[in-house]
Order: C-alpha cells, then structure tokens, then sequence
C-alpha cells in the first residue's frame, strides 16, 4: 500500500488543491456562479484536451514534439466549417486530393527508378531539383485557375443558415484532366519522398512479392477510381448534398470531415517529412515549427486573413418559446439554445464539447489499455526497439499514432468552431495551452495531459471571471481589473510554477 | 541535445595568417562601406535619394536581422540549446528603447542602458525557468514564455505604454541617430553596430568560455563531469543571446520609429531560424550570410508573389531543413573539408567529370 | 550439420565508431552456440546486428537460406529470430500477461503455447496480472525468455540470461534454456564461463570487435590458456 501512495502522489496532490480550491469558491462565492464558470472551464479543458493528448502520445512514443499540432487542430475547424456550410466542396476537391495520394502511393514502383538517381554528390541535388520543379509544374497546371474562391468564399453570416448554391461546375474534361496531372505529379513527388524507407521495405529476394505487388497496383488504383466516380456523381451528390440534409447530420459529417482532415494530414506529414528524419531529433522540431508557419500562412492564401462564425447546429439551437431549457431532460425534447443550470442558462453546444472530451478521454484510454495497437504503443513509449525486435512494424504503428492523435486534434478543431469560429489564430491560440497543459502534466502522460488540460482550462475561466469583476485584495481601495487577454497570459504562471517545482510535470517520466 | 551542426574547426583556414583568414571579410566590409557611392554611381542619383536610398534601407533591415541571427546562433550553434522564443528578446528591446524614449524621455544612452538592463534581467527569468528542462522541451516552454509576451504588448490594459494592438508608434528618435533625417548615417551607424556585434561575439565564441559552450552543445554529460557548472554556462549563453538580439532590436525600433507586436510574434523567432538555418548552424558569418539571402529572397518573393510570399517562404524553410540541414557556410566548410582548400573547384571539376 | 544462420565477415559502426570489424559465427540447427568475450567485445553488438538493430555496413547476415542485410528489424524478426535482451528489458508498465500478448505474431499463439511456457515457468502464471516493473529480476528474466518462445521462433538470440541473478534462479534458467532448446536453436551470449559451458555444443569467441576462434565447447574448457587470455578467469 505506501509503494502504490508514493505511485499516484502526483494525483493525490492534484487532487488535494482541486478540494482545497472548491473549498474557497464554495466559501466565497455562490453556487450558480462558480458552477457556470466551472462548466466554461471544462468546456475549454475539453477542447486543451483533443489537442494536449496528441501531443503528449507522439512524444512518447517517438519522441517528436508536435508543433503544428495547433495546426492539424485549425486545418480540421476549416475542413469541417467548410464541408458544413458548403458540402459541395467535398465533390470537387476530395477527387483531387485522391489522385493525389494515388500517386504518391505508386511509390513502390518508382522507388525502382529512384534507385537510378545519383546517390550523393552534386547529381542527387540536380536530380532531386528536377523532381521538385517537375511536381511543382504538374501541381501548378494541376491546380491551376481552380474555382477556390468560389468553393470556399461563401457566407460568413450566420444568420442567413443557408448553404451554398449549386452553381455551374466546370466542365468534366476539365475535372479529369486536373485529375490526371496530380496523379501524375503524386508519382514524381512519390520519386523523391517515400523512396528511400521503401527501399528498405522490399529489399531482400524473398519478401513475401504477392501482397506487396496487390497492394502497390491496388491501392493506387482504388484510389484513381474513387476520384473519378465522385467527380461522375458530383451533380447528382450535390443535389443531395443541398437539399436533403438537415444541418445536424451535415454537423456530423462535419466533424468526420475535420478528423479525416487532421487525420490524413498528419499521417502524411509522418510519412513525408518527420520519418526522413529520426536521425536528426532537432531537425524534426524545426520541421514541424515551420510547418505551424506553412499551414498559417497556406490558410490565410485559400480562406482569407480574416475569421469566420460557424452556426450551431439545429439539434443544440432551436428556438421555441419555452427556451431556455429548465433542465437537461427538457432539454432532450426541445433542444434549445441554452439549458438553465442552478438557474443560471449555459449553452447547450458548450455542454455537448465537455461530451466530446469525455467520450475521447475514456476511448483512447480504453483503447490504449484493452486494445492491441494500445498495448504496442504502451510498451513502445518504452522502448520502440524492443517491439521492433518482436516482429511488430513499430513504424507503421508511428504513423497511425501520429494520425490518430491528428484526427483527433481535427475533430477537436470542428468542435471548437461553433463556439470559437474559424480563424488563422487558432493554432497559436489552443497549442499554446495544450503546451502548458502537457507541461503541467507531464510529457507523454496521457493521464497527466488529461489533468494538465483540466487545470489549465478550468484556469483560464476562472481567470477570467476574476479579472472582469477585479480582484480587490486587503487594504486596497479598488478591486484590480484587467482585459481577458491578461488572463489568457497568466496560465503560464502555472507553468512557471510546475517548473520551479516539479521540471518533469506531475506524472512526467520523461525529462 | 544531439549536436546540431558540424565543428567549427577549420584547419585549413586555421594555419593561414589573419588577411588571409580575414581578407574576404573585409573585402566585403569594404564593399559594405562604399556600397552607398556606388549604387550612386551606377544609378546616377544622389546618395541620399531614389535607388541609393531604397538599397541603403534594404541593408540597414539586414545588418539589423544579421545581428539578431547572430544572437540566436550563439544559443541555438554554439550552445545547441533550441529555443522557440527569441522574439522575445528582440520585441522588447523594441519596446524597451521606444518606452524609454517616449515615455520616460531618456536620453538615447540610458534608453540603451534600459534595453540591456531589462534583457539581463529577462534572461535570468527565462533561464532560471526553462533551463531545468532540455532540448525540444526548452523550446516549447520558451515558446510559450514568448506568446505570453506578445499577448501582453497587445492586451488593452497597457494601452498607453505599449499601444495594443496598434504598437507603439511615433518613436522620437534623437536628431543624431534619425534614420529619417539622415539615412546615409543611420546606414553607417547600423553597418558599425553590426561589425562591432561581430567582433564581440567572434571574441566570446573563441574564448575559453565559446569553448566551453561548444563541449556543452557536444556532449552536455561530458562537460558536466569534467567540472564545468553547465548550468551557469547555459545562463551566459541565454543571457549573451538577450542582450545581442534586445540590442538589435531596440536599432530596430529607431529604424521603424515604431515597435509593434509583430516583433514579439513568432514569426519574428521564425526568421532568426529561417536565416541561421540558411546561412549555417553553428558559425557566426552563417546567420550574417542568412539574413541577407533573407532580405534580399523576401524582397524578392514579395515583388513576385505578393500576398502569399510568406507561404513560399516557409516552403522554402521546410525544403531548407530537409535538404540543406548545414546551410549555406556549413555546406561550404564540409565540402572543404572533403576535398581541402578550393572545394567548390574540385567538386566542379568532379561533376563535369 | 547445416548452419541456420551464418554471420560472414560483418562491420558495424555506432556513430563514427567501428564496433564490430570482422565478426564472423555459424549457429548449427538445434545446437546452442555460445557468443563469448570479454566486456565491450562486441557481443550485444553482434546479436542487434543480426537482428537489423544496427544494420552491418559490410559483411553479410544469412539465416535460412535468406539475406537478412538491409531488411528491417520486423521483417527479420518476422523470419521466426527471437530476441531475449540484456538488462531484463521487459516493458514495466504492461502486465505480464500483456508482456506475452503484445509478441504473438498471429492470433492464437499465446493460446497455443501457453502451457509450455507456464510449464517451464510456473510463477509467471501465478503474477499474470502483475506489471513487468513489479516482478523481480529473476522473475522478469523469465518473463523475457518466455516472451521470445510465444510465437514459433528457430533462432533465439539470448543476451545475458544470468546477469546479476541469485545462484538458484540460474539453475533455473539454465534448466529452462536446455528445455528449451529441444524446440529452437540458441545463439546465447554469456559472461559466466561456467554457465555457458554447461550449456553450449558450439562456442565462438571474439575480442574487440573481431573474431577470435570457433570451435566445440568441450575443447575449449580444455585450453586453459585461451580462457584465462580472452575471458579472464575462469
């Protein structure tokens, strides 16, 4: 018994300033305040969560520190804003990105060819030039005049609730043309990415050839054939697509859109930049803090500089007569805006995020204890070369981590956008947080990101409420106020103080 | 930390005498220093005007960046410690100089005082705080101490020191030291400052406590055994790094007459990355080189692509750490390396070959 | 005697340093070839060079017939080559009955082979529930061991099985490796002389990096002088 004590000390004493902290609260102030602001707070924890789990399961299990996570997380809240107020967009640009990917998934192939490029030397840069110029060309004529401002410049009222109109397409010709220069353009840009770990995957005379041929010719081609039978169906998907779907299910394809979002990103970003580099850890962070740059900068080029709003959805905004909501059973049958809690309304959609954050928390916690894949990336957090030694493709299962913790970071960007909106600064603005959470918590705990983005989020509403009503210490003659953005600022005295007092977080092993 | 970048050793170089070793760099300071004339020659304006103007302006931007690019290789090259957050040094030493000038209308010497004053202090706070975590976990806990400072020049509350959002605009800069009244001499006050910066920071790297810093960056357990307080020595290179990059970014604010929070964003920690990365890890000429490639390329992709040239440049960072991990000085001295004195002759020779 | 795996002439280098210039050993079906040297030899090296862990720039890796060079770890692993490492190294924060789970290569196999590695091990049935890191070290040497006989594996690479364990629990494990044996082939490597003595058909012995000699076991007990040079006392 004092062995497992000493175990979950860091909790216990978590634990015991959570107490300590209610205790104060309840003793100055109201029950219905401190309560509204204890659900604003999870809300947020909620949101700090999708984001500072992801974080924290790649860097323990490969010890990569994420820093376009905050990226993955605002690419899902504009693939998903985007598909919910427009889904059209999805038939003409998923086609593209599907030969895309159907390309570069021809790497298998072409690895033969890239084996012909020079190895070293002067000859390996002009033949790794003439790759990029010539995928750059293909990308170029690939995308080129394509209708973007027309697929994502709609609305960014809320009010009006309507969606996009179906508006004359280009003509087919002209889809499957673009469909086959970025086919094309994958292939050269599968020459100069994948080759080399490819290489080392087939080598060898006797690896089994059957299923690595099926899967070389079929996968692409599932690929260019899905591409091409939604590019058919456009017209007809989109008429579905505009008239026959209620902006709840529409909300829900959302939210699946946004985590297929982060989730391919980020897999592809694993696969294409991060592996070539686990030789050089350092180079790794550098990567992915100027991908946190690319991704802004890329967003504020397709979408525009400025934010947008994104509606709630009906099944969390109904307005009746008997709004708010006197209680969650109500609630069920009205769905309204607002629920009144200790007679105080809280919105709904608020609510339905701390759900979100729940439902993953328990998931992934039940999939890294039960499942499996969780059983590999537990033992792999210790030691990858080991499981490696056991047979098991310990880089395969890097990427799905790193996916999975991406389409999670996705999915976390569609939630957060009915209540945050969409704009470029939320990659800054809810990766900062999840960094002090993951501080907080301790790098590549799962449990200690999990109470990191409790505190930090239950921090900054609190935070905020004290520096809008001021804080009036003894002896002072008026309460102190400050902007919400001070507040924002302040979370990092937390980390400031994990730092001083515990540099390896609460249930931090690693340093 | 792993070693980021190759030794600085050279050899080659090592055994020549100084206007030999030196004798490229002061050709181009020459070039530096003429360079006004003979921009006015060749575009037949004044000094002070049109095309000459324009360029001197491009390069005082550069030796201001090159300064701050130096700084940041002291920690990140020299010392191999990672950090994300050196817009913070720079940003507030913006703030700093213009406070000090407008609001507390010190003379220029004390604004100077107050910027080195604050970065020390700044320093000490960062370091005390995030030097007890290493490497990519430096970073991220810098980078949040510097968000946090940008977040705070642009919160409401200090309006009248920092003006929010808008910065603090409308700096009066003492007559002497006015890039509007006189560009040629703010010129040659920037090209000075960064040649002083220079043969500072050349004398720091190659004392004993340079050499020191260089085994912590090699192997931070070996140096701590053989009884270095490796510590205290991070602290020197944290608070060296400071007051470099506070100083190049107070000369920042007097050439802006402004200081806006941009200077304390990330992509300001971005660009000291982007131009040691591009110049080389791990020298001092390096970043110099690299803030140059910098202005010119981002002058360039600005004309070119417009909006979107931010977005192109970080493509090009990516391809950089990628494909040209050493940059451009520590490509150089590898080849070299491999094929001693007149490299690039030789892997000429090879290619045609 | 076949050879199962053959290590011809390999060259490992870790970092800038060359480790390994020269090993080469022969590992005959069924037998048990003892990889002996002295601390820092190039043992551990040896056995993660076979395994892919750090890949030989020279110098090839045969086992079965197949070229193991520039395979991936998996993929070799995969051949059927099991892997029972220094230091125990057991995953701390999975069960034991995870530690078993996480290495069967198709479903089934922990099932299938359960009562032949509780049969040789009957406490690990007894701690199932426990976590790696709670075990002893004995205990957790068995737990590695039985790890590598979970799926069907020819070659099995144990590295140090009696390292820092109590008399009595070596007996054990050298009752357990003989058993075990019946079934796969052996590369062991071992420092206690007398333990590896007792065990191996086969031995082969190298020193810094590079071979030595190779030969039957019986014969090198007999050559004092070899022993006392390269292993020290004996």
């Amino acid at each position: 018994m004092p062995q497992s004590l000493s175990r979950y000390r860091p909790l216990l004493i978590s634990v015991a300033v959570v107490l300590a902290f209610f205790a104060t609260l309840s003793a100055t102030m109201e029950a219905r305040i401190w309560v509204s602001i204890l659900l604003s707070g999870l809300t947020l924890a909620a949101l700090y969560f999708l984001l500072a789990s992801g974080l924290s399961l790649i860097f323990g299990l490969m010890d990569v520190l994420n820093f376009a996570h905050g990226s993955l997380f605002m690419l899902g809240a504009y693939a998903g804003w985007t598909f919910y107020t427009n889904p059209r967009v999805i038939f003409n640009t998923a086609p593209l990105f599907l030969a895309l990917f159907a390309g570069l998934g021809l790497a298998r192939w072409t690895h033969l060819l890239a084996d012909r490029l020079p190895r070293r030397g002067l000859g390996r840069w002009l033949g790794l030039a003439v790759v990029v110029l010539v995928a750059v060309a293909l990308l170029t004529l690939g995308f080129q005049a394509f209708p973007l401002d027309r697929l994502v410049a709609f609305g960014t009222t809320v009010a009006g609730r309507q969606v996009a109109t179906a508006e004359a397409q280009e003509p087919l010709t002209q889809g499957l043309t673009r469909l086959v220069l970025l086919f094309l353009a994958g292939g050269v840009l599968s020459l100069g990415v994948g080759s080399r770990d490819v290489r080392q995957a087939s080598a060898g005379p006797t690896s089994a050839t059957t299923p690595s041929t099926l899967r070389a010719v079929g996968l692409p081609a599932v690929l260019v054939g899905l591409s091409i039978v939604l590019l058919l169906v456009r017209d007809a998907g989109e008429t579905l697509m505009l008239k026959g779907l209620p902006s709840d299910l529409r909300f829900l394809l959302a939210l699946v859109v946004g985590a297929a979002t982060g989730a391919l990103v980020g897999g592809l970003i694993e696969v294409g930049l991060i592996r070539p580099l686990y030789a050089r850890p350092i180079y790794q962070v550098l990567l992915t803090l100027g991908l946190l740059f690319v991704f802004d900068q890329s967003v504020k080029a397709v979408w525009g500089p400025a934010g947008a709003f994104m509606e709630i959805p009906a099944f969390f905004n109904t307005a009746s007569d008997r709004c708010p909501s006197p209680d969650l059973i109500a609630w069920l049958s009205d769905h309204c805006n607002s629920i009144m809690v200790l007679g105080r309304p809280f919105p709904s959609y608020r609510l339905f995020i701390i759900v979100v954050g729940v439902l993953l928390l328990a998931g992934v916690a039940l999939l890294l204890q039960r499942s499996r894949l969780g059983i590999i990336i537990r033992a792999g957090v210790q030691d990858a070369d080991m499981v490696q030694a056991l047979g098991i493709n310990v880089r395969r299962v890097f990427t799905l981590v790193f996916a999975l913790g991406a389409g999670i970071a996705g999915l976390g960007g569609v939630a957060a956008a009915p209540f945050v909106g969409v704009n470029p600064g939320l990659a800054l603005g809810f990766q900062l947080p999840a960094f002090i959470a993951v501080v907080i918590g301790g790098m590549g705990s799962y449990a200690g990101a999990a109470l990191g983005a409790l505190i930090v989020g239950l921090a900054r509403a609190f935070g905020d409420y004290l520096v809008l009503t001021g804080v009036q210490l003894p002896g002072m003659s008026q309460a102190l106020k400050a902007s919400p953005t001070v507040a924002n600022a302040s979370t990092v005295l937390i980390m400031a103080l994990v730092l001083l007092i515990r540099p390896s977080g609460l249930f931090g092993k690693k340093d | 930390m792993e070693s980021t970048a190759p030794t600085t050793q050279r050899p080659v170089l090592a055994r020549a005498g100084w206007l030999q070793r030196d004798g490229l760099l002061l050709a181009a300071l020459a070039v530096l220093a003429l360079f006004p004339f003979i921009t006015s020659l060749l575009s037949g304006e004044a000094v002070d005007q049109g095309a000459p103007k324009f360029f001197q302006g491009l390069l005082i931007q550069m030796f201001i960046f090159a300064v701050y690019a130096m700084s940041y290789d002291l920690l990140m090259g020299y010392t191999g410690i990672l950090s994300f957050g050196h817009a913070l040094f720079f940003g507030s030493g913006a703030y700093m100089m213009g406070i000090a000038l407008k609001h507390l209308q010190w003379p220029l010497l004390g604004a100077v005082g107050l910027v080195i004053v604050v970065a020390i202090v700044q320093s000490l706070i960062i370091g005390v705080l995030s030097l007890r975590v290493h490497g990519v976990y430096f970073a991220m806990v810098t980078l949040a101490f510097a968000q946090v400072a940008f977040l705070l020049a642009t919160a409401t509350d200090f309006r009248q020191w920092t003006g929010a959002e808008d910065g603090l605009q409308g700096i009066p800069v003492p007559a002497l030291v006015s890039p509007t009244d006189n560009r040629l001499r703010f010129y040659y006050l920037a090209l000075v400052f960064m040649v002083i910066m220079y043969l500072l920071a050349r004398r720091i790297v190659n004392s004993p406590t340079g050499r020191v810093l260089v085994a912590i960056r090699e192997n931070e357990n070996r140096a701590t055994m053989i009884g270095y307080n490796v510590f205290v020595f991070k602290m020197i290179a944290v608070i060296l790094a400071g007051v470099f990059a506070a100083l190049a970014g107070s000369l920042n604010a007097l050439w802006n007459l402004n200081a806006t929070p941009t200077v304390l964003g990330l992509d300001m920690t971005i660009e000291a990355l982007l131009m040691t990365i591009i110049g080389g890890v791990g020298t001092l000429i390096g970043p110099m080189l690299g803030s140059g490639v910098l202005t010119i390329l981002g002058y360039w992709l600005n004309a070119t692509f417009g909006r979107n040239w931010l977005l192109i440049l970080g493509v090009i960072y990516v391809l950089l750490v990628l494909f040209l991990p050493y940059g451009l000085v520590g490509t150089w001295r590898r080849q070299s390396a491999r094929f001693g004195p007149g490299g690039w002759r030789e892997l000429l020779r090879r290619t045609r070959s | 005697m076949s050879a199962l795996l053959s290590v011809e002439d390999i060259h490992t280098f870790i970092g800038q340093s060359h480790i390994l210039e020269g090993v080469s050993l022969q590992v005959d079906r069924g037998s048990i070839t003892a990889l002996l040297g002295r601390n820092g030899a190039g043992k551990t090296t040896t056995l993660k060079s076979i395994l892919g862990l750090t890949p030989p720039r020279a110098g090839r890796v045969v086992f079965d017939g197949q070229t193991l060079n520039g395979r991936r770890t998996f993929d070799i692993a995969g051949l059927g080559i099991g892997f029972v490492p220094e230091h125990r190294a057991v995953f701390r924060d999975l069960t034991v009955e995870e530690n078993l789970r996480i290495a069967e290569r198709r479903k089934g196999d922990l099932a299938r082979k359960a009562d032949f590695i509780y049969g040789l091990f009957p406490d690990l049935k007894r701690l199932n529930k426990l976590k790696g890191g709670q075990l002893s070290g004995g205990q957790q040497q068995m737990l590695a061991i039985a790890r590598s006989l979970v799926p069907d594996n020819r070659l099995l690479l144990i590295d140090e099985p009696s390292e820092g364990l109590a008399p009595v629990i070596i007996e054990q494990m050298m009752a357990a490796i003989k058993t075990l044996s019946e079934q796969s082939t052996v590369l062991l490597v071992e420092q206690n002389f007398i333990v590896a003595s007792q065990l191996a058909d086969r031995y082969t012995l190298i020193d810094d990096g590079r071979l030595v000699q190779t030969g039957r076991m019986a014969d090198l007990v007999q050559d004092r002088a070899t022993i006392h040079r390269y292993l020290g006392a004996a």
